[in-house]
């Protein structure tokens, strides 16, 4: 044993999945949750104290309580990546192409671009630091948003996170190195920042510095995170990892060839639905038998939303799993005593029965 | 009906205290005739003595209607009565064929030749079993169906079966009881000795009931059901609570710190990236066929196999990694499995119960004196034969001369002595009576709420719905569902397992 950290030099370090047990119990909670409202893509969930908030491409839209008729906010010009909501009804909305655009509030109508914060190019999260600050997670120095599959799989870690200073427009690096980071979470003196790639939540520094690991091992790829009533938090993890996965991720040769000659959708990838066409992997009789789709097969999409304490460790989840349909969660907030999650791949928001504490 | 085979006030005694005592017992010319009782009722003496394999200490054995007495099993073979012991009789060197045929090869004996004679014969019982292969690397329930088919090869006119199914899966009870009703309609007679009450009463045609070496009862299986039968071997009714379901969320213990923790171990072919965790406090039930791997997973974990060197995956205990080549150092963490096989791996069988126990205060390195103390060994030997409740003669009795449930015990406690946090059952129960089913069930859910991790794995669903707090489904080498008591039913378990 005290040789295997020689012996994985050679031999190649085994990568482990851990299981969903415990507070990762599965169940159908996510399925069996009502659908507030049923819509293309929904992503971005925000509370801005009456309305929610959330994007559906290019749109942002609003939400009144107890409405199934949402109003467009705004239209931007590439799909919406990021949205965060602040004092005094201020809204960060970034898009694809990099530009970040406040809608109301004291910084109203501000417009922040790649060029202006330094090719702050791939925004994933945003969060208000007081009025005048904005946290913004990059997500990669290579590649769009939107291309998170290609930095997955080129295995890239070129992630930040930064502080705007909305007044001035002057950006602070805090934290570099981030593979992926998708969500944040401002916790006091700490930022909590979700590590997509390296399945973790990590504790920055407010003032910046090296991140800690807060939570590890995590099972699936985590995104945004947002505030409990109760101290703790709402995680939601938007891909399970499975072993394939995990196995063309080590296969460096395998992986270039697939990128360059199979169209993306049809990567051995995380993904935020699957099912959909013949020619995805992971069609065989390990995922159906005699025509019912078993809930343990291998799956490249999931719907997981976890229920972390104050001390950030998981107490609960909800789940939709590789028989269901409520997919790709990406965003998940509490609203007006709701929890809400926004399914990607299933194309609807969510309210969760979180009293049911599933899993826990 | 002819009576076929009878036994007047039959009597053994083992150093004066008798096991058997006054039996009458009648075995009718064509029928299937279930034989239960307690571990210890006397059962498998009584059908012994008729198998020839012991001797009575005094009554009479009427074969046909005269008084016989067999000195060896093989001149009751030669009379027509056959026995298919609950321990194997096969020789493990040999292949299936060779065992088949023992005993009866012709002078010139052409190996082809009796591989295609017992392939032939296998097909007709449907047992799948390949005569070619070495008994040694057959599982239990292989072995088993390899000792049916050598007692119905004999042509016997009276087959005793000492608890055939214990080790076959569900589809292969089919063929069993298949084949049993066809030895029927050509005229055996089957003495048919089993825990599982459900299969007597299906199958049979009469039902005697032993207790504590004498007959309490025999009649018509419809003038029994499964309370009946049970008040009658154990004088109370345990049918109720040895196999409720757990429906109320009160009775489902909580979760406690994470003590062992395995990701992706792979050994083989049979267990194949198996993740899943065990917490404290909590008795994690693992169910699956045989051939699931549930039992080589829960042996990588305790160090018995080795996992795959290369990608063999991960195993915490308590949050530290740990990998174990052998036993020992596993034991001396606290983890502790508990065999399926009690007579090949549990226990020294020549060995007192004291000694028994003592080995495994020894393995664990946890003896007060570097030497060995007789003291020790006969306190040791007291305070946990008190507190498992082991029915023996005395201390000094002998391992193998106590009845299974009493076995079973031992084997117990030769690891608890060793101060476990994880304890893993494999088949606990398994040739176990009913009442020390409920003691062993006591033992396990004092565990349990005493605060250690305890897994239990067992192929009889009642029991896991029962003991388990969770549930998880082992197939085809990974833990593929995990289910809650209040959840799970046998339908959705069994689709589990099997798809």
């Amino acid at each position: 044993m005290i040789f295997d950290p020689i012996l994985d030099l050679f031999r190649g370090k085994a990568v482990t999945i851990p299981p969903m047990d415990g507070a990762f119990r599965s169940n159908t909670a996510l399925d069996e949750a009502d659908a507030v409202l049923k819509i293309a893509a929904p992503d971005n969930l925000a509370f801005d104290g009456t309305h929610l908030l959330f994007s559906s491409g290019t749109d942002v839209l609003s939400l009144a309580p107890g409405s199934d008729k949402p109003e467009r906010v705004e239209r931007l010009p590439a799909t919406v990546t990021a949205m965060a909501a602040g004092p005094e009804r201020g809204l960060a909305i970034a898009c694809d192409d990099g530009t970040i655009v406040i809608d109301g509030g004291k910084h109203a109508d501000k417009r922040l671009t790649p060029a202006s914060l330094g090719n702050l190019a791939c925004p994933t999260a945003l969060a208000f630091d007081g009025a005048d600050h904005l946290l913004i997670a990059q997500g990669s120095d290579k590649h769009r948003a939107s291309d998170w599959a290609v930095d997955l799989m080129e295995k890239n870690a070129g992630g930040s996170l930064w502080r705007v200073d909305l007044e001035t427009g002057a950006a602070q690096r805090l934290a570099g190195d981030l593979a992926f980071p998708y969500g944040i979470l401002i916790q006091g003196e700490r930022i909590v920042v979700a590590e997509s790639w390296r399945h973790r939540l990590v504790a920055i520094p407010r003032q910046g510095g090296a991140a800690q690991p807060l939570l590890t091992k995590l099972p699936g790829y985590p995104a945004r995170l947002a505030p409990a009533s109760d101290g703790g938090a709402w995680l939601a993890l938007f891909a399970p990892r499975n072993r394939l996965i995990e196995f063309v991720l080590l296969e460096n040769d395998y992986r270039a060839a697939m990128m360059q000659e199979i169209e993306r959708p049809h990567w051995i990838a995380p993904a935020l639905a699957s099912g959909t066409s013949f020619l995805e992997p992971l069609q065989s009789g390990g995922v159906k038998t005699m025509g019912i789709h078993k809930p343990w097969s291998p799956s490249r999409s999931y719907g997981l939303v976890v229920r972390l304490d104050a001390a950030l460790q998981p107490v609960a989840s909800f789940h939709s799993r590789a028989n269901g349909r409520r997919h790709g969660i990406t965003s998940v907030v509490e609203a007006g005593g709701q929890v809400l999650a926004a399914s990607q791949g299933g194309n609807a928001i969510l309210a969760i029965d979180w009293r049911a504490e599933a899993g826990a | 009906m002819t009576v076929i085979l009878e036994t007047q006030k039959l009597t053994k005694a083992y150093r004066g205290v008798p096991a058997i005592k006054d039996i009458d017992f009648e075995l009718q010319a064509g029928e299937i005739h279930s034989l239960v009782g307690e571990n210890g009722a006397g059962k498998s003496t009584l059908t012994k003595i008729m198998a020839g394999a012991v001797i009575a200490s005094s009554g009479k054995l009427l074969y046909r209607g005269q008084e016989i007495s067999f000195a060896t099993p093989s001149e009751a073979l030669n009379a027509g009565i056959a026995m298919v012991f609950q321990e194997t009789s096969l020789v493990p060197s040999m292949t299936v064929a060779q065992n088949l045929y023992l005993g009866q090869e012709k002078f010139l004996n052409r190996l082809r030749g009796i591989y295609i004679s017992a392939q032939q014969f296998l097909q007709s019982l449907n047992f799948t079993v390949d005569p070619t292969a070495i008994v040694s690397t057959l599982g239990a329930a292989k072995k088993q169906m390899v000792e049916i088919a050598r007692a119905v090869q004999h042509k016997a006119e009276v087959i005793i079966f000492d608890e055939p199914t214990a080790t076959l899966t569900p589809e292969e009870k089919r063929h069993f009881f298949a084949l049993m009703r066809r030895l029927k309609q050509r005229g055996v007679s089957i003495v048919f000795i089993t825990h599982a009450l459900e299969e007597a009463l299906a199958h049979s045609d009469r039902i005697t009931i032993l207790r504590d070496g004498e007959k309490v009862q025999s009649g018509p299986t419809a003038s029994f059901d499964r309370d009946t039968v049970i008040r009658h071997m154990v004088g109370r009714t345990l049918s109720g609570e040895l196999y409720r379901n757990r429906r109320d969320a009160a009775d489902i213990r909580k979760a406690g710190k994470k003590i062992l923790s395995v990701q992706d171990i792979s050994m083989g072919n049979i267990v194949r990236n198996n993740s899943f965790s065990v917490y404290e406090g909590q008795i994690t039930g693992v169910f699956g066929l045989i051939g699931s791997g549930r039992t080589e997973t829960f042996k990588v974990v305790s160090g018995i196999y080795k996992r795959n060197f290369l990608r063999g995956g991960d195993i915490e205990l308590d949050g530290k990694p740990v990998r174990y080549y052998v036993p020992a150092p596993a034991v001396k963490d606290g983890i502790l499995y508990v065999t399926e096989d009690r007579k090949a791996e549990g226990f020294f069988e020549t060995m007192s119960i004291a000694e028994n126990l003592y080995s495994g205060l020894l393995a664990a390195g946890l003896e007060r004196v570097p030497y060995v103390s007789m003291r020790e060994m006969r306190d040791l030997s007291q305070h946990w034969s008190k507190s498992l409740n082991v029915r023996a003669i005395n201390d000094n009795a002998r391992v193998i001369e106590l009845s299974g449930g009493n076995q079973q015990k031992v084997v117990i406690g030769k690891s608890l002595v060793q101060k476990p946090k994880l304890v893993i059952f494999d088949e606990p129960t398994r040739g176990v009576d009913v009442g020390a089913i409920a003691e062993i069930h006591q033992i396990i859910n004092k565990l349990a709420d005493d605060g250690l991790a305890v897994v239990v794995i067992s192929s009889y669903l009642p029991e896991i719905m029962n003991l388990s707090d969770r549930i998880l489904v082992c197939r085809q080498g990974r833990i593929v569902e995990e289910l809650s008591p209040q959840d799970a039913t046998e339908e959705k378990i069994m689709y589990a397992a099997v798809h």
